[in-house]
Protein backbone atom coordinates (compact mmCIF):
# COMPACT_ATOMS: atom_id res chain seq x y z
CA UNK A 1 0.00 0.00 0.00
CA UNK A 2 2.84 2.39 0.87
CA UNK A 3 6.28 1.86 -0.53
CA UNK A 4 9.38 4.02 -0.47
CA UNK A 5 12.90 3.14 -1.48
CA UNK A 6 15.94 5.33 -0.94
CA UNK A 7 13.56 8.25 -0.51
CA UNK A 8 15.47 11.48 0.03
CA UNK A 9 14.36 15.05 0.58
CA UNK A 10 16.77 17.96 0.72
CA UNK A 11 15.64 21.48 1.58
CA UNK A 12 17.40 24.61 0.39
CA UNK A 13 17.62 27.12 3.24
CA UNK A 14 18.32 30.82 2.94
CA UNK A 15 21.06 31.94 5.29
CA UNK A 16 22.20 35.41 6.27
CA UNK A 17 24.39 37.02 8.88
CA UNK A 18 22.68 38.73 11.81
CA UNK A 19 22.18 42.51 11.85
CA UNK A 20 21.49 45.23 9.30
CA UNK A 21 24.78 44.78 7.43
CA UNK A 22 24.02 41.07 7.07
CA UNK A 23 20.61 41.91 5.62
CA UNK A 24 22.10 44.37 3.12
CA UNK A 25 24.85 41.91 2.13
CA UNK A 26 22.27 39.21 1.54
CA UNK A 27 20.53 41.48 -0.99
CA UNK A 28 23.53 41.23 -3.29
CA UNK A 29 25.01 37.92 -2.31
CA UNK A 30 22.42 35.36 -1.29
CA UNK A 31 23.72 32.32 0.48
CA UNK A 32 21.95 29.02 0.74
CA UNK A 33 22.62 25.93 2.74
CA UNK A 34 21.18 22.51 2.09
CA UNK A 35 19.61 20.32 4.72
CA UNK A 36 18.76 16.69 4.14
CA UNK A 37 15.54 16.12 6.04
CA UNK A 38 15.11 12.52 4.90
CA UNK A 39 17.85 10.27 3.60
CA UNK A 40 17.66 6.94 1.71
CA UNK A 41 14.47 6.09 3.53
CA UNK A 42 12.94 2.66 2.89
CA UNK A 43 9.45 1.92 4.12
CA UNK A 44 6.72 -0.59 3.34
CA UNK A 45 3.30 -0.44 4.99
CA UNK A 46 0.47 -2.89 4.36
CA UNK A 47 -3.28 -2.26 4.33
CA UNK A 48 -4.85 -2.04 7.80
CA UNK A 49 -1.62 -1.39 9.71
CA UNK A 50 -1.37 1.21 12.47
CA UNK A 51 2.18 2.52 12.32
CA UNK A 52 3.77 5.05 14.63
CA UNK A 53 6.52 7.40 13.51
CA UNK A 54 8.71 8.51 16.39
CA UNK A 55 11.61 10.87 16.53
CA UNK A 56 12.79 14.11 18.10
CA UNK A 57 11.98 17.53 16.62
CA UNK A 58 13.49 17.96 13.17
CA UNK A 59 13.96 14.21 12.71
CA UNK A 60 12.05 14.16 9.41
CA UNK A 61 8.65 12.77 10.51
CA UNK A 62 6.58 15.63 9.11
CA UNK A 63 8.67 15.67 5.94
CA UNK A 64 7.82 12.00 5.45
CA UNK A 65 4.09 12.70 5.93
CA UNK A 66 4.30 15.59 3.44
CA UNK A 67 6.01 13.34 0.90
CA UNK A 68 3.48 10.55 1.34
CA UNK A 69 0.54 12.94 0.91
CA UNK A 70 2.10 14.62 -2.14
CA UNK A 71 2.40 18.05 -0.53
CA UNK A 72 6.09 18.15 -1.37
CA UNK A 73 8.13 16.44 -4.04
CA UNK A 74 11.03 14.12 -3.20
CA UNK A 75 14.56 15.07 -4.19
CA UNK A 76 15.30 11.47 -5.19
CA UNK A 77 14.22 7.89 -4.58
CA UNK A 78 11.05 5.88 -5.14
CA UNK A 79 7.67 6.58 -3.58
CA UNK A 80 4.28 4.97 -4.13
CA UNK A 81 1.11 5.35 -2.07
CA UNK A 82 -1.97 3.32 -3.08
CA UNK A 83 -0.24 2.81 -6.43
CA UNK A 84 0.09 6.54 -7.09
CA UNK A 85 3.05 8.88 -7.23
CA UNK A 86 1.78 11.28 -4.54
CA UNK A 87 3.19 14.55 -5.84
CA UNK A 88 1.19 14.19 -9.06
CA UNK A 89 -1.73 15.17 -6.80
CA UNK A 90 -4.34 13.31 -8.81
CA UNK A 91 -7.87 13.74 -7.50
CA UNK A 92 -8.45 9.97 -7.62
CA UNK A 93 -5.52 9.61 -5.19
CA UNK A 94 -6.68 12.43 -2.91
CA UNK A 95 -10.13 10.83 -2.66
CA UNK A 96 -8.52 7.81 -0.97
CA UNK A 97 -6.53 9.36 1.82
CA UNK A 98 -6.90 11.99 4.52
CA UNK A 99 -4.37 13.97 6.46
CA UNK A 100 -4.73 15.74 9.79
CA UNK A 101 -1.96 18.01 10.90
CA UNK A 102 -2.21 19.18 14.48
CA UNK A 103 -1.38 22.76 13.63
CA UNK A 104 -3.06 23.14 10.25
CA UNK A 105 -6.81 23.25 10.32
CA UNK A 106 -9.24 22.35 7.55
CA UNK A 107 -12.20 23.81 9.44
CA UNK A 108 -13.74 27.20 8.73
CA UNK A 109 -13.35 29.03 12.01
CA UNK A 110 -16.18 31.51 11.43
CA UNK A 111 -18.68 28.76 10.70
CA UNK A 112 -19.80 25.59 12.42
CA UNK A 113 -18.16 22.19 12.01
CA UNK A 114 -21.37 20.99 10.32
CA UNK A 115 -20.81 23.61 7.58
CA UNK A 116 -17.32 22.24 6.89
CA UNK A 117 -18.69 18.68 6.85
CA UNK A 118 -21.22 19.70 4.18
CA UNK A 119 -18.40 21.16 2.10
CA UNK A 120 -16.41 17.94 2.46
CA UNK A 121 -19.48 15.93 1.46
CA UNK A 122 -19.47 17.72 -1.89
CA UNK A 123 -15.69 17.87 -2.30
CA UNK A 124 -15.39 14.11 -1.85
CA UNK A 125 -18.65 13.37 -3.63
CA UNK A 126 -19.94 11.33 -0.68
CA UNK A 127 -23.41 9.81 -1.27
CA UNK A 128 -26.00 11.23 1.15
CA UNK A 129 -26.62 7.89 2.93
CA UNK A 130 -22.90 7.15 3.39
CA UNK A 131 -22.33 10.69 4.63
CA UNK A 132 -25.09 10.44 7.21
CA UNK A 133 -24.01 6.98 8.32
CA UNK A 134 -20.37 8.03 8.75
CA UNK A 135 -21.30 11.28 10.44
CA UNK A 136 -23.57 9.49 12.94
CA UNK A 137 -20.90 6.88 13.62
CA UNK A 138 -18.06 9.34 14.28
CA UNK A 139 -20.23 11.81 16.19
CA UNK A 140 -21.40 9.06 18.52
CA UNK A 141 -17.82 7.77 18.98
CA UNK A 142 -16.74 11.20 20.16
CA UNK A 143 -20.08 12.14 21.67
CA UNK A 144 -19.97 15.59 20.07
CA UNK A 145 -23.54 15.82 18.75
CA UNK A 146 -24.23 18.99 20.70
CA UNK A 147 -21.15 20.74 19.25
CA UNK A 148 -21.91 20.31 15.55
CA UNK A 149 -23.75 23.62 15.24
CA UNK A 150 -21.39 25.67 17.39
CA UNK A 151 -19.02 28.17 15.76
CA UNK A 152 -15.63 26.44 15.42
CA UNK A 153 -13.64 29.34 16.89
CA UNK A 154 -15.50 28.94 20.17
CA UNK A 155 -14.60 25.25 20.52
CA UNK A 156 -11.78 24.11 22.78
CA UNK A 157 -8.58 22.74 21.22
CA UNK A 158 -9.65 19.15 21.98
CA UNK A 159 -13.14 19.63 20.57
CA UNK A 160 -11.69 21.22 17.44
CA UNK A 161 -9.33 18.29 16.91
CA UNK A 162 -12.23 15.86 17.23
CA UNK A 163 -14.03 17.80 14.48
CA UNK A 164 -10.89 17.76 12.31
CA UNK A 165 -10.75 13.99 12.62
CA UNK A 166 -14.42 13.60 11.77
CA UNK A 167 -14.02 15.86 8.71
CA UNK A 168 -11.01 13.81 7.60
CA UNK A 169 -12.82 10.49 7.90
CA UNK A 170 -16.22 11.32 6.37
CA UNK A 171 -15.20 10.01 2.95
CA UNK A 172 -13.95 6.69 4.38
CA UNK A 173 -10.30 7.12 3.35
CA UNK A 174 -8.16 4.01 2.99
CA UNK A 175 -5.18 5.74 4.59
CA UNK A 176 -5.16 8.32 7.34
CA UNK A 177 -2.03 10.36 8.01
CA UNK A 178 -1.88 12.00 11.41
CA UNK A 179 0.84 14.50 12.28
CA UNK A 180 0.82 15.24 16.01
CA UNK A 181 -2.97 15.11 16.36
CA UNK A 182 -2.88 15.32 20.15
CA UNK A 183 -0.39 18.14 20.51
CA UNK A 184 -1.39 20.53 23.28
CA UNK A 185 -4.38 18.44 24.37
CA UNK A 186 -5.13 17.47 27.96
CA UNK A 187 -4.98 13.85 29.12
CA UNK A 188 -8.74 13.28 28.79
CA UNK A 189 -8.93 14.54 25.21
CA UNK A 190 -5.82 12.54 24.31
CA UNK A 191 -7.41 9.37 25.67
CA UNK A 192 -10.66 10.00 23.78
CA UNK A 193 -8.75 10.51 20.54
CA UNK A 194 -6.73 7.35 21.13
CA UNK A 195 -9.91 5.32 21.65
CA UNK A 196 -11.42 6.88 18.54
CA UNK A 197 -8.41 6.04 16.38
CA UNK A 198 -8.27 2.49 17.70
CA UNK A 199 -11.94 2.02 16.74
CA UNK A 200 -11.46 3.51 13.29
CA UNK A 201 -8.50 1.25 12.59
CA UNK A 202 -10.26 -1.84 13.89
CA UNK A 203 -13.82 -1.31 12.66
CA UNK A 204 -13.19 0.46 9.37
CA UNK A 205 -9.85 -1.15 8.54
CA UNK A 206 -8.31 2.25 7.86
CA UNK A 207 -4.53 2.22 7.58
CA UNK A 208 -3.18 4.82 9.98
CA UNK A 209 0.24 6.44 10.07
CA UNK A 210 0.72 8.49 13.21
CA UNK A 211 3.49 10.80 14.31
CA UNK A 212 3.46 11.75 17.95
CA UNK A 213 5.68 13.02 20.71
CA UNK A 214 3.58 11.27 23.29
CA UNK A 215 4.83 7.79 24.15
CA UNK A 216 1.42 6.77 25.37
CA UNK A 217 -0.11 7.35 21.92
CA UNK A 218 2.44 5.15 20.23
CA UNK A 219 2.49 2.46 22.91
CA UNK A 220 -1.23 2.02 23.13
CA UNK A 221 -2.08 2.32 19.43
CA UNK A 222 0.71 1.14 17.19
CA UNK A 223 1.84 -2.47 16.98
CA UNK A 224 4.63 -1.33 14.72
CA UNK A 225 6.72 1.76 15.00
CA UNK A 226 9.41 3.43 12.97
CA UNK A 227 12.00 5.55 14.70
CA UNK A 228 13.55 8.38 12.70
CA UNK A 229 16.56 10.41 13.67
CA UNK A 230 18.21 13.07 11.53
CA UNK A 231 16.35 11.85 8.47
CA UNK A 232 17.39 8.23 8.84
CA UNK A 233 15.41 5.21 9.91
CA UNK A 234 17.03 3.76 13.00
CA UNK A 235 14.35 1.29 14.06
CA UNK A 236 11.45 -0.43 12.31
CA UNK A 237 9.62 -3.15 14.17
CA UNK A 238 7.50 -4.13 17.12
CA UNK A 239 6.54 -1.29 19.46
CA UNK A 240 6.51 -3.64 22.48
CA UNK A 241 10.04 -4.78 21.74
CA UNK A 242 11.22 -1.20 21.29
CA UNK A 243 9.90 -0.12 24.67
CA UNK A 244 11.04 -3.27 26.46
CA UNK A 245 14.53 -2.82 25.16
CA UNK A 246 14.99 0.92 25.17
CA UNK A 247 12.62 2.39 27.72
CA UNK A 248 14.83 1.78 30.73
CA UNK A 249 13.33 4.10 33.31
CA UNK A 250 10.46 6.38 34.26
CA UNK A 251 10.56 9.81 35.83
CA UNK A 252 9.05 10.12 39.32
CA UNK A 253 8.40 13.58 40.77
CA UNK A 254 7.53 13.96 44.45
CA UNK A 255 6.07 17.09 46.02
CA UNK A 256 6.45 17.06 49.80
CA UNK A 257 3.83 18.43 52.17
CA UNK A 258 6.61 19.95 54.33
CA UNK A 259 10.40 20.40 53.97
CA UNK A 260 11.86 16.90 53.86
CA UNK A 261 15.29 15.35 53.85
CA UNK A 262 14.93 12.93 50.97
CA UNK A 263 17.03 9.78 50.54
CA UNK A 264 17.35 8.53 46.95
CA UNK A 265 16.27 4.86 46.56
CA UNK A 266 18.86 2.45 45.29
CA UNK A 267 19.29 2.24 41.52
CA UNK A 268 17.71 5.66 40.90
CA UNK A 269 19.22 8.76 39.35
CA UNK A 270 18.49 12.25 40.68
CA UNK A 271 17.27 14.99 38.32
CA UNK A 272 16.21 17.76 40.70
CA UNK A 273 16.14 18.03 44.47
CA UNK A 274 15.07 20.65 47.03
CA UNK A 275 13.35 20.36 50.45
CA UNK A 276 9.86 20.55 48.90
CA UNK A 277 10.35 18.71 45.64
CA UNK A 278 12.39 15.87 44.22
CA UNK A 279 12.51 14.40 40.71
CA UNK A 280 14.45 11.27 39.79
CA UNK A 281 14.68 8.46 37.26
CA UNK A 282 13.61 5.04 38.54
CA UNK A 283 14.31 1.71 36.80
CA UNK A 284 11.39 0.90 34.52
CA UNK A 285 10.58 -2.50 36.06
CA UNK A 286 10.57 -1.27 39.68
CA UNK A 287 8.80 2.11 39.20
CA UNK A 288 5.60 0.87 40.82
CA UNK A 289 7.26 -0.51 43.96
CA UNK A 290 9.37 2.63 44.39
CA UNK A 291 6.32 4.88 44.02
CA UNK A 292 4.42 2.87 46.68
CA UNK A 293 7.42 3.01 48.98
CA UNK A 294 7.67 6.79 48.57
CA UNK A 295 4.00 7.23 49.42
CA UNK A 296 4.41 5.17 52.59
CA UNK A 297 7.69 6.76 53.60
CA UNK A 298 6.98 10.48 53.04
CA UNK A 299 4.17 12.97 53.59
CA UNK A 300 3.41 13.85 49.92
CA UNK A 301 1.20 16.57 48.48
CA UNK A 302 1.54 15.19 44.97
CA UNK A 303 3.30 12.48 42.96
CA UNK A 304 3.65 12.14 39.18
CA UNK A 305 5.09 9.31 37.13
CA UNK A 306 6.06 10.10 33.55
CA UNK A 307 7.16 7.93 30.65
CA UNK A 308 10.65 8.29 29.25
CA UNK A 309 10.83 11.09 26.71
CA UNK A 310 10.92 10.06 23.09
CA UNK A 311 14.21 11.89 22.67
CA UNK A 312 15.87 9.71 25.33
CA UNK A 313 14.62 6.50 23.74
CA UNK A 314 15.85 7.61 20.33
CA UNK A 315 19.21 8.56 21.80
CA UNK A 316 19.56 5.08 23.32
CA UNK A 317 18.70 3.35 20.03
CA UNK A 318 21.14 5.59 18.23
CA UNK A 319 23.93 4.92 20.73
CA UNK A 320 23.17 1.21 20.64
CA UNK A 321 23.48 1.17 16.84
CA UNK A 322 26.70 3.13 16.97
CA UNK A 323 28.11 0.62 19.44
CA UNK A 324 27.18 -2.41 17.31
CA UNK B 1 -19.69 21.20 -10.23
CA UNK B 2 -21.55 20.75 -6.96
CA UNK B 3 -18.32 20.93 -5.01
CA UNK B 4 -17.51 24.39 -6.34
CA UNK B 5 -21.07 25.54 -5.67
CA UNK B 6 -20.59 24.40 -2.08
CA UNK B 7 -17.27 26.29 -1.90
CA UNK B 8 -19.08 29.46 -3.04
CA UNK B 9 -21.85 28.81 -0.53
CA UNK B 10 -19.50 28.36 2.39
CA UNK B 11 -17.66 31.59 1.49
CA UNK B 12 -20.97 33.43 1.32
CA UNK B 13 -21.96 31.99 4.72
CA UNK B 14 -18.61 33.03 6.21
CA UNK B 15 -19.20 36.61 5.06
CA UNK B 16 -22.62 36.89 6.63
CA UNK B 17 -21.12 36.20 10.04
CA UNK B 18 -19.51 39.64 10.06
CA UNK B 19 -22.47 41.97 9.97
CA UNK B 20 -20.31 45.06 10.67
CA UNK B 21 -18.45 44.46 7.39
CA UNK B 22 -21.79 44.42 5.58
CA UNK B 23 -22.70 47.82 7.00
CA UNK B 24 -19.29 49.33 6.24
CA UNK B 25 -19.37 48.07 2.66
CA UNK B 26 -22.83 49.56 2.14
CA UNK B 27 -21.83 52.88 3.74
CA UNK B 28 -18.68 52.98 1.61
CA UNK B 29 -20.71 52.56 -1.58
CA UNK B 30 -23.20 55.22 -0.50
CA UNK B 31 -20.29 57.59 0.24
CA UNK B 32 -18.97 57.02 -3.26
CA UNK B 33 -22.36 57.85 -4.74
CA UNK B 34 -22.58 60.98 -2.62
CA UNK B 35 -19.11 61.98 -3.77
CA UNK B 36 -20.09 61.49 -7.42
CA UNK B 37 -23.30 63.43 -6.89
CA UNK B 38 -21.45 66.45 -5.47
CA UNK B 39 -18.38 66.29 -7.76
CA UNK B 40 -20.10 65.81 -11.08
CA UNK B 41 -22.91 68.16 -10.02
CA UNK B 42 -20.29 70.91 -9.59
CA UNK B 43 -18.55 70.10 -12.89
CA UNK B 44 -21.77 70.06 -14.90
CA UNK B 45 -23.11 73.28 -13.38
CA UNK B 46 -21.07 75.25 -15.94
CA UNK B 47 -21.19 72.74 -18.84
CA UNK B 48 -23.94 70.80 -20.53
CA UNK B 49 -21.54 67.99 -21.56
CA UNK B 50 -18.00 66.95 -20.63
CA UNK B 51 -16.08 64.73 -23.09
CA UNK B 52 -19.40 63.69 -24.64
CA UNK B 53 -21.00 62.82 -21.29
CA UNK B 54 -24.13 64.49 -19.99
CA UNK B 55 -24.54 64.75 -16.24
CA UNK B 56 -26.87 61.71 -15.90
CA UNK B 57 -24.56 59.64 -18.15
CA UNK B 58 -21.46 60.58 -16.15
CA UNK B 59 -23.21 59.97 -12.84
CA UNK B 60 -24.53 56.60 -13.99
CA UNK B 61 -21.13 55.61 -15.37
CA UNK B 62 -19.54 56.45 -12.06
CA UNK B 63 -22.10 54.41 -10.12
CA UNK B 64 -21.62 51.33 -12.31
CA UNK B 65 -17.84 51.48 -12.43
CA UNK B 66 -17.61 52.07 -8.66
CA UNK B 67 -19.96 49.20 -8.04
CA UNK B 68 -17.98 46.87 -10.31
CA UNK B 69 -14.65 47.85 -8.80
CA UNK B 70 -16.07 47.24 -5.33
CA UNK B 71 -17.32 43.74 -6.11
CA UNK B 72 -14.05 42.96 -7.88
CA UNK B 73 -12.44 41.24 -4.89
CA UNK B 74 -9.83 39.19 -6.67
CA UNK B 75 -7.05 40.93 -4.74
CA UNK B 76 -7.90 38.69 -1.78
CA UNK B 77 -6.92 35.65 -3.86
CA UNK B 78 -3.29 36.67 -4.35
CA UNK B 79 -3.06 37.78 -0.71
CA UNK B 80 -4.50 34.52 0.61
CA UNK B 81 -2.41 32.29 -1.65
CA UNK B 82 0.86 34.10 -1.00
CA UNK B 83 0.38 34.31 2.77
CA UNK B 84 -0.62 30.64 3.03
CA UNK B 85 2.43 29.62 0.99
CA UNK B 86 4.68 31.68 3.25
CA UNK B 87 3.08 30.26 6.40
CA UNK B 88 3.17 26.71 5.07
CA UNK B 89 -0.61 26.28 5.24
CA UNK B 90 -1.19 26.12 1.48
CA UNK B 91 -1.02 22.34 1.84
CA UNK B 92 -4.68 22.36 2.92
CA UNK B 93 -5.64 23.32 -0.65
CA UNK B 94 -3.30 20.72 -2.13
CA UNK B 95 -4.75 17.72 -0.31
CA UNK B 96 -8.42 18.22 -1.19
CA UNK B 97 -9.76 16.74 -4.42
CA UNK B 98 -10.51 20.02 -6.16
CA UNK B 99 -8.70 22.19 -8.69
CA UNK B 100 -7.04 25.02 -6.77
CA UNK B 101 -7.77 27.67 -9.39
CA UNK B 102 -11.44 26.73 -9.66
CA UNK B 103 -11.62 26.54 -5.87
CA UNK B 104 -10.43 30.15 -5.59
CA UNK B 105 -12.76 31.29 -8.37
CA UNK B 106 -15.71 29.70 -6.56
CA UNK B 107 -14.61 31.08 -3.21
CA UNK B 108 -14.29 34.62 -4.59
CA UNK B 109 -17.66 34.42 -6.32
CA UNK B 110 -19.20 33.45 -2.98
CA UNK B 111 -17.79 36.61 -1.40
CA UNK B 112 -18.74 38.70 -4.46
CA UNK B 113 -22.30 37.48 -4.25
CA UNK B 114 -22.47 38.71 -0.71
CA UNK B 115 -21.25 42.20 -1.69
CA UNK B 116 -23.44 42.16 -4.78
CA UNK B 117 -26.57 41.66 -2.73
CA UNK B 118 -25.86 44.18 0.01
CA UNK B 119 -24.12 46.91 -1.97
CA UNK B 120 -26.66 46.72 -4.77
CA UNK B 121 -29.45 47.13 -2.24
CA UNK B 122 -27.71 50.17 -0.70
CA UNK B 123 -27.05 51.73 -4.12
CA UNK B 124 -30.61 51.27 -5.34
CA UNK B 125 -32.04 52.63 -2.09
CA UNK B 126 -29.84 55.68 -2.27
CA UNK B 127 -30.50 56.55 -5.90
CA UNK B 128 -34.23 56.14 -5.40
CA UNK B 129 -34.18 58.18 -2.22
CA UNK B 130 -32.32 61.11 -3.77
CA UNK B 131 -34.09 60.74 -7.09
CA UNK B 132 -30.75 60.79 -8.86
CA UNK B 133 -30.99 61.13 -12.61
CA UNK B 134 -30.06 57.72 -13.94
CA UNK B 135 -29.36 56.95 -17.58
CA UNK B 136 -29.24 53.20 -18.16
CA UNK B 137 -29.77 51.50 -21.50
CA UNK B 138 -33.00 49.58 -22.01
CA UNK B 139 -31.54 47.46 -24.83
CA UNK B 140 -31.62 43.83 -23.55
CA UNK B 141 -28.83 42.71 -25.92
CA UNK B 142 -26.50 45.39 -24.58
CA UNK B 143 -27.37 44.48 -21.00
CA UNK B 144 -26.70 40.79 -21.73
CA UNK B 145 -23.38 41.62 -23.40
CA UNK B 146 -22.41 43.75 -20.42
CA UNK B 147 -23.28 40.95 -17.99
CA UNK B 148 -21.24 38.39 -19.98
CA UNK B 149 -18.34 40.85 -20.03
CA UNK B 150 -18.62 41.49 -16.29
CA UNK B 151 -18.54 37.77 -15.48
CA UNK B 152 -15.62 37.11 -17.85
CA UNK B 153 -13.80 40.15 -16.50
CA UNK B 154 -14.23 39.10 -12.88
CA UNK B 155 -13.06 35.56 -13.63
CA UNK B 156 -10.06 36.92 -15.51
CA UNK B 157 -9.11 39.16 -12.59
CA UNK B 158 -9.23 36.14 -10.25
CA UNK B 159 -7.04 34.24 -12.70
CA UNK B 160 -4.55 37.11 -12.80
CA UNK B 161 -4.40 37.28 -9.01
CA UNK B 162 -4.15 33.52 -8.77
CA UNK B 163 -1.15 33.69 -11.09
CA UNK B 164 0.49 36.41 -8.98
CA UNK B 165 -0.33 34.47 -5.80
CA UNK B 166 1.34 31.26 -6.95
CA UNK B 167 4.48 33.20 -7.82
CA UNK B 168 5.02 33.08 -4.04
CA UNK B 169 6.08 29.45 -4.52
CA UNK B 170 9.20 30.88 -6.13
CA UNK B 171 9.58 34.39 -4.69
CA UNK B 172 7.78 34.02 -1.33
CA UNK B 173 7.25 37.78 -1.05
CA UNK B 174 5.15 39.04 -3.95
CA UNK B 175 4.12 42.40 -2.48
CA UNK B 176 6.02 44.32 -5.19
CA UNK B 177 4.10 42.47 -7.93
CA UNK B 178 0.82 43.16 -6.15
CA UNK B 179 1.56 46.86 -5.71
CA UNK B 180 2.37 47.31 -9.39
CA UNK B 181 -0.71 45.33 -10.39
CA UNK B 182 -3.13 47.27 -8.21
CA UNK B 183 -1.88 50.66 -9.44
CA UNK B 184 -1.94 49.64 -13.08
CA UNK B 185 -5.35 48.00 -12.80
CA UNK B 186 -6.92 50.96 -10.97
CA UNK B 187 -5.87 53.23 -13.82
CA UNK B 188 -6.49 50.94 -16.78
CA UNK B 189 -9.88 49.69 -15.69
CA UNK B 190 -11.17 53.24 -15.73
CA UNK B 191 -12.26 53.11 -12.13
CA UNK B 192 -10.35 56.36 -11.49
CA UNK B 193 -11.09 58.29 -14.69
CA UNK B 194 -13.35 57.43 -17.67
CA UNK B 195 -10.96 56.13 -20.29
CA UNK B 196 -12.57 58.26 -22.97
CA UNK B 197 -10.82 61.24 -21.38
CA UNK B 198 -7.47 59.70 -22.35
CA UNK B 199 -5.76 60.13 -25.79
CA UNK B 200 -6.98 57.79 -28.56
CA UNK B 201 -3.58 56.14 -28.98
CA UNK B 202 -3.54 55.13 -25.32
CA UNK B 203 -7.05 53.70 -25.54
CA UNK B 204 -6.15 51.72 -28.67
CA UNK B 205 -3.29 50.03 -26.82
CA UNK B 206 -5.49 49.37 -23.79
CA UNK B 207 -8.03 47.58 -25.98
CA UNK B 208 -5.58 44.75 -26.49
CA UNK B 209 -5.39 44.19 -22.75
CA UNK B 210 -8.29 42.77 -20.76
CA UNK B 211 -8.51 45.51 -18.11
CA UNK B 212 -10.30 47.86 -20.49
CA UNK B 213 -13.21 45.41 -20.53
CA UNK B 214 -13.41 44.70 -16.81
CA UNK B 215 -14.99 47.87 -15.49
CA UNK B 216 -14.89 50.54 -18.13
CA UNK B 217 -16.57 48.95 -21.15
CA UNK B 218 -19.38 47.16 -19.26
CA UNK B 219 -20.16 50.46 -17.51
CA UNK B 220 -20.21 52.26 -20.86
CA UNK B 221 -22.43 49.59 -22.40
CA UNK B 222 -24.87 49.92 -19.53
CA UNK B 223 -25.27 53.62 -20.29
CA UNK B 224 -25.70 52.84 -24.00
CA UNK B 225 -22.25 53.98 -25.19
CA UNK B 226 -19.43 52.22 -27.11
CA UNK B 227 -21.93 49.61 -28.29
CA UNK B 228 -19.83 48.70 -31.34
CA UNK B 229 -17.07 47.43 -29.04
CA UNK B 230 -19.19 44.88 -27.19
CA UNK B 231 -18.38 41.86 -29.36
CA UNK B 232 -14.69 42.72 -29.56
CA UNK B 233 -14.67 43.02 -25.77
CA UNK B 234 -16.17 39.58 -25.26
CA UNK B 235 -13.73 38.03 -27.75
CA UNK B 236 -10.67 39.73 -26.22
CA UNK B 237 -11.71 38.79 -22.67
CA UNK B 238 -12.40 35.20 -23.72
CA UNK B 239 -8.96 34.99 -25.30
CA UNK B 240 -7.31 36.27 -22.11
CA UNK B 241 -9.43 33.90 -20.05
CA UNK B 242 -8.26 30.93 -22.13
CA UNK B 243 -4.66 32.12 -22.09
CA UNK B 244 -4.63 32.40 -18.30
CA UNK B 245 -6.43 29.07 -17.87
CA UNK B 246 -3.54 27.38 -19.66
CA UNK B 247 -0.84 29.63 -18.17
CA UNK B 248 -2.04 29.06 -14.60
CA UNK B 249 -2.23 25.32 -15.08
CA UNK B 250 1.34 25.18 -16.37
CA UNK B 251 2.66 27.66 -13.78
CA UNK B 252 0.98 25.85 -10.89
CA UNK B 253 2.29 22.43 -11.92
CA UNK B 254 5.78 23.82 -12.43
CA UNK B 255 5.95 25.97 -9.29
CA UNK B 256 4.22 23.80 -6.70
CA UNK B 257 6.99 21.19 -6.89
CA UNK B 258 9.39 23.68 -5.31
CA UNK B 259 7.00 24.18 -2.38
CA UNK B 260 8.52 23.03 0.91
CA UNK B 261 5.44 23.50 3.06
CA UNK B 262 7.49 24.97 5.86
CA UNK B 263 6.16 27.67 8.11
CA UNK B 264 3.98 26.95 11.11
Amino acid sequence: MIHTKKLTKTYRLFEKEAGLSGSIKSLFNRKYTYKTALSDFDLDISEGEFVGLIGPNGAGKTTLIKLLTGIIAPTSGEISVLGYYPNKLENSFKMQYAVVMGQKSQLFFELTAADTFLLFKELYNIPADVYQKNLDYFVSLFDVGDLLNVQVRTLSLGERMKMELIAALLHSPRVLFLDEPTIGLDAVAQRQIRMFLRDVNKEKGTTIILTSHYMENIKSLCKRCVVINQGEKIYDGSTDFLFEKYQVHKKITLHFAEPTDFALPQGCEIIEKNPLKCAFFAPFESTQQIAYAMMRQYELSDITIEEDEIGSVVERIYNNRAGE
Amino acid sequence: MNKYLEVAKISFKAQIVYIFDVCIAAVYMVTKILFAYVLWGAVFRENETVAGFTYPAMFTYYIFSSFLSQIELSGNVSEEISSSIRRGTFSKFMVIPAGTQTYFIAQTFGVMLFYLVFILAASVAWTVLFRARFMMTSNPVLILEAIIMIILGLVFMIQLNYFLGILAFKYLDISAFLMIKSNVVAFITGSLVPLSLLPDAVITVMRIFPFYYVTYLPSMLLIGKNTEEALTGIIVLSAWFLLFTVLNKIAYNKLRVIYDGVGI
